[in-house]
């Protein structure tokens, strides 16, 4: 750990100001059953901005993202120490409602998880759960999910099909559909564009970028030119440690640490 | 070379000779099944004329049917699938959503496993002794009951492991639109599974609809036709057992002519399960 013990500092993490900041995570340590997996990650992800996570695989990047909205509390034996504040509240307080936190945060995951049913119904899934719509209303919803998440002109004659029966990359956009249908605050995506090919991948972009203004994007990804292009901020982890955060520009151009320095210019990753 | 040409040789000996006990046994198998079929339809398919499912078991000699059995089975088959459906799937739920790894879950998944390979005899013994005994009498509930009880654990046992197969990132996608646990188990994960769990279930209906033993201890049979199932209730494995070891032509023609029907039936359930499982599931 102290191969550059002078001059680069171990870690750089921009502290932003605290109007800016939707999520605030204080101190927050992870654990699968005995293995800790994160270490006293603190960070401020941004309003209405998007926010990438890099770094090595089992750097914890996913483990953070999915603390955000408690997805890790499916499952006994994982847990989380330390405060995650969404507009002030802690999330991790055992009194959180956890379906209603949820609903506020969408989330679209590695791997395109269609539910088996019409692409109408997988968009109105969750919609139904929180709201009793009239169908024009619903109808209404749907189609402009399916515009946000370009995919309506591809689907519009065929909303009754098996969501099933789409492309890897038309499904990966009807999970992002699927996710601002419900109208959250906050969308996590967990490299969703891993599964596709470079023509998906292209589209999934635009779609993000179109998302930014209305929605918190914490975005986990592998393709480093996908968090230039797409992020605001981005924060580099390694080994359970938040190491680098701060405006995407600079960290991609003058990374302050040696971690991220060496990761960014390919030296190791 | 000589030596890699021999290993050569040496391999295709090998795969010919594993390859030609394959077939033999694949042939041999299909030899005893082709030699069922062709035993019950030759015998069978003479004895089938209307009469089979217009009237009811005959007296010796005289001029009759299968109506009160195939009725009788219908109606014990119906009610016994519906209990084991309904305990069956929400057993092998609550095993694969709920009781994954705890120790009470590895208990209750290890006694269904037992029950899956008890005798039927003893199912049949075991309701004789609860329901028979006590009520004082035979009666196509009781058949019922032994039926479900041997369909139940099948039933279990397939939802829990068409439902382990579905994948975690399909229940977390649920999730994390802010479903609860039970309505993602309700309207994603069991209709991703279902043509899964309705195979089970058709699979188990198959088992049960050629029981004998079982019913013996519990409905026994009835020469008239009855629709109550309060009473004795006659079915077609017990009267093709009652009359297959009869000693007269006509009694033997019936047994002949149910066992074809028993089946049919049960290739014709099969064959639905397998088209079932193939087609993807749609809404």
């Amino acid at each position: 750990m102290n191969i550059h013990a002078s001059d680069p500092p171990e870690t750089s993490v921009l502290s932003l100001p605290p109007e800016q900041v939707k999520i605030d995570i204080q101190g927050l340590d992870f654990f699968y059953g005995a293995k800790q997996a994160l270490f006293g990650v603190q960070v401020g992800f941004a309003r209405n901005a998007v926010t990438a996570l890099i770094g090595p695989s089992g750097c914890g990047k996913s483990t953070l993202l999915r603390t955000l909205n408690r997805m890790y509390s499916l499952y006994p034996g994982q847990k989380a120490q330390g405060r995650v504040l969404l507009e002030g509240d802690d999330i991790l307080s055992p009194r959180t409602n956890l379906s209603a936190l949820r609903a506020r945060i969408g989330m679209v995951f590695q791997k395109p998880t269609p539910f088996p049913m019409s692409i109408f119904d997988n968009v109105a899934y969750g919609v139904r759960l929180y709201e009793t719509l009239s169908k024009p209303d619903m109808a209404a919803r749907v189609e402009e999910s399916l515009r946000r998440a370009a995919l309506w002109d591809e689907v519009k004659d065929k909303l009754k099909d098996s969501g099933l029966g789409l492309s890897g990359g038309q499904q990966q956009r009807l999970c992002v559909a699927r996710a601002i249908a419900v109208k959250p605050e906050i969308i996590l995506l967990d490299e969703p564009a891993s599964a596709l090919d470079p023509i998906s991948t292209a589209r999934l972009e635009e779609t993000i970028s179109d998302l930014k203004g209305d929605y918190t994007v914490v975005i986990v990804t592998h393709n480093m030119g996908q968090a230039a292009r797409l992020s605001d901020h981005t924060g580099f982890m390694y080994l359970g440690t938040l190491v680098e955060f701060g405006e995407t520009d600079r960290v991609f151009t003058n990374p302050v640490t040696s971690r991220a320095r060496d990761y960014i210019t390919g030296r190791f990753g | 070379m000589s030596a890699s040409g021999s290993q050569r040789l040496s391999r295709r000996v090998g795969n010919v000779a594993f390859l030609s006990f394959c077939w033999a046994a694949t042939a041999l198998a299909l030899t005893a099944l082709a030699a069922i079929l062709w035993s019950l339809i030759s015998q069978g398919v003479g004895g089938l004329e209307l009469a089979v499912f217009t009237e009811s078991t005959p007296a010796p000699g005289s001029q009759g049917g299968l109506l009160n059995a195939i009725l009788g089975s219908i109606m014990m088959c119906g009610l016994a699938m519906a209990a084991a459906t309904f305990v069956g799937v929400l057993a092998g739920t609550w095993l694969s959503e709920y009781a994954r790894d705890s120790a009470y879950g590895k208990v209750v998944r290890f006694i269904n496993d037992v029950l899956l390979s008890a005798p039927s005899i003893l199912v049949g013994l075991f309701i004789y002794g609860i329901l028979v005994a006590p009520m004082k009498g035979f009666s196509g509930y009781a058949g019922a009951a032994a039926l479900a009880l041997i369909a139940a654990p099948v039933i279990t046992r397939t939802t829990e492991d068409v439902l382990r197969l579905q994948p975690v990132s399909l229940r977390e996608a649920s999730v994390a639109l802010g479903a609860p646990v039970w309505k993602t188990i309700w309207a994603v994960i069991w209709r991703s599974a279902q043509a899964g769990m309705l195979t089970g279930a058709l699979l188990a209906f198959a088992r049960i609809s050629g029981e004998t033993a079982p019913l013996l201890f519990t409905a026994l049979n009835n020469q008239f036709l009855s629709l109550d199932l309060g009473g004795p209730t006659a079915n077609l494995p017990v009267v093709i057992f009652q009359f297959a070891l009869s000693a007269y032509d006509d009694w033997r023609r019936l047994a002949w002519t149910g066992a074809l029907l028993i089946a049919a039936a049960v290739l014709g359930v099969t064959v639905l399960a397998r088209i079932l499982a193939r087609e993807p599931a749609r809404s």
